[in-house]
């Protein structure tokens, strides 16, 4: 089947330093990808580069036809980086649900300002994405009133209800408490199980083992494995990838 | 018998936090009541010192009390008069303001470089030097504008000035996070601005704006001099000038300017504690 996400010979530079070294990756429709990796790896970044959060310095990205090369300008450029972003939804490790919208109106706004959507329609969306995360019943509330998984699971039905093709993860349960883990975890898999094509940044190994089709292994700022999770976990081939896989079984955070 | 031990019941329990709670209650009463004692205090002393009786032998100031009878209602009648200038020029510094911080944030060169040298030449020099120069310069260009609106001008670009400091505090205190979302959810840097960054600083901003209206209600007394908005300070000078009492007529104005930054300060305090408790 032919990619929906397509990333090649991504290059970028923060400053003089080389963080994305022409990283090359392709996620087929459904697919779930976990990216391990240490800080400073480069996974977020290439994350990022995917909506263009951050404009890759070289390359291309292609999600869903829409190609997009980097170190272009003006209009068209634009607009094709706005199709990209249509295209794709986005949560966040610190959430960032605006805090002067009830849960409803975050997860309406995007429809309604971005894409024009009647008020009603975009309700009754928004509606069947709450309850899909469990929290149709806090749809008038603040998000200064949610915990952190909550929030959570609010910026999902957020990006859900923009109705992407590709839902991006950047670390999603990081910020969380422990206790609240699971319940962000198990919305994930959800929307994994309704045939979602995901890519998640992340560091909890027992989701990537239990999701992901595949997980890609980062280091200084190059992909170092792509396996399937239960190969990569019982034979890591790169020592850097045994490294990371021992810390987290032996309890490291 | 030790008195500090933790009773062991917990109606005694709740009984004793009680006891806590209204003592520190009683402190909080305590200390008001003192400080508006104190507050009488002073007034009193500060109306003795103006009363023109000798007082243990030293002597203090003498007003003649048949002037501020004559005057006072000729001077009130600036209060609405100083309100509007205040009013008109803090709209229009809250615009100047605005457009000021968003210059500061552009990245095109001139607009950055014009917000940044209009805030630079603004307060570098004398707010009643400005108010002058408007009234000066203009007419030089054949621009001719009423007393009233060329007090605002000046006023209004002076206040822009020093304000879009606190509209750039605003525009920093919501996290780059809400951009990101903004932008992740496909919207463009105007609806971003708009919906997400603008709503957010201008709360922050509020409580600030409210202290610079304040502020200005008081210095609006500058356009004073130059004899063409009628306010507050422009009749307090002219009557007193008139009929050699300017003391007395100062302290009428001064009066009228304390009342009403009394009045306006709890206005302000009411705004503000609204506003911490919304949902943020």
């Amino acid at each position: 089947m032919a990619p929906i996400v397509k990333i090649t010979d991504l290059d970028k530079y923060f400053g003089r330093l080389h963080v994305l070294k022409e990283v090359s990756v392709e996620v087929a429709p459904r697919e779930v990808v976990c990216v391990i990796g240490r800080s400073g790896s480069g996974k977020s970044t290439m994350l990022r580069c995917i909506n263009f959060l951050e404009e890759p310095s070289y390359g291309s990205i292609e999600v869903d036809g829409i190609k997009v090369e980097a170190g272009q300008k003006g209009k068209q450029h634009k607009q094709l980086i706005h199709d990209i972003r249509l295209k794709t939804g986005m949560v966040f490790q610190e959430f960032n649900l605006f805090p002067h919208m009830s849960v409803l109106e975050n997860v309406i706004e995007g429809p309604v300002t971005v894409k024009g959507m009647k008020r009603a329609q975009a309700v009754e969306l928004a509606e069947q994405n709450l309850d899909s995360v469990g929290l149709l019943f806090k749809k008038d509330e603040y998000p200064m009133r949610l915990s952190g998984g909550q929030k959570q699971r609010v910026a999902i039905a957020r990006a859900l209800t923009m109705e992407p093709r590709v839902m991006l993860f950047d670390e999603p349960t990081s910020a969380l408490d422990p206790e609240l883990i699971g319940e962000v975890l198990n919305v994930m898999k959800k929307v994994a199980k309704d045939g979602m094509t995901m890519l998640v940044v992340t560091h909890e190994m027992g989701f990537a083992r239990e999701v992901a089709d595949r997980v890609l292994v980062m280091a200084e700022g190059e992909i170092i494995e792509d396996e399937n999770p239960a190969d990569l976990f019982s034979h890591p081939k790169d020592p850097r990838t045994k490294a990371l896989i021992d810390r987290y079984r032996t309890g490291g955070a | 018998m030790s008195e500090s031990t933790v009773p062991r019941d917990p109606a005694d329990q709740v009984a004793r936090g009680n006891l806590l709670y209204e003592e520190q209650q009683r402190r909080t009463r305590h200390f008001r009541a003192n400080v508006i004692l104190w507050w009488v205090i002073f007034l009193v002393i500060l109306l003795i010192l103006f009363s023109g009786q000798s007082i243990f032998g030293l002597q203090t100031i003498n007003l003649d009390m048949d002037f501020f009878k004559i005057n006072f209602s000729f001077i009130a009648k600036g209060i609405p008069e100083t309100l509007k200038v205040s009013a008109a020029s803090i709209i229009l510094a809250m615009v100047l303001a605005l457009l000021a911080a968003l210059g500061r944030l552009s990245k095109i060169p001139p607009v950055y470089a014009l917000s940044t040298f209009y805030v630079s030449l603004i307060r570098g020099t004398p707010l009643y030097l400005q108010i002058f120069f408007f009234f000066l310069a203009l007419p030089q260009v054949g621009i001719i504008l009423p007393g009233f609106w060329a007090g605002v001008l000046a006023l209004g670009l002076n206040y822009g000035a020093y304000m879009s400091e606190i509209f750039r505090a605003g525009l920093e205190s919501v996290g780059k996070g809400q951009r990101e979302a903004a932008i992740a959810i496909g919207m463009t840097p105007r609806q971003t601005l708009q919906r997400i960054i603008l709503p957010q600083a201008l709360r922050f901003a509020i409580p600030p704006i409210g202290n610079d209206f304040i502020a200005m209600t008081k210095d609006s007394a500058l356009v004073a001099s130059t004899g063409f908005v009628h306010e507050i300070m422009w009749r307090a000078t002219k009557v007193g000038r008139a009929t050699f009492h300017s003391l007395e007529a100062l302290i009428i104005a001064a009066i009228f300017y304390w009342m009403m930054t009394l009045i306006l300060t709890y206005i302000q305090s009411t705004i503000e504690a609204r506003l911490s408790k919304g949902d943020r």
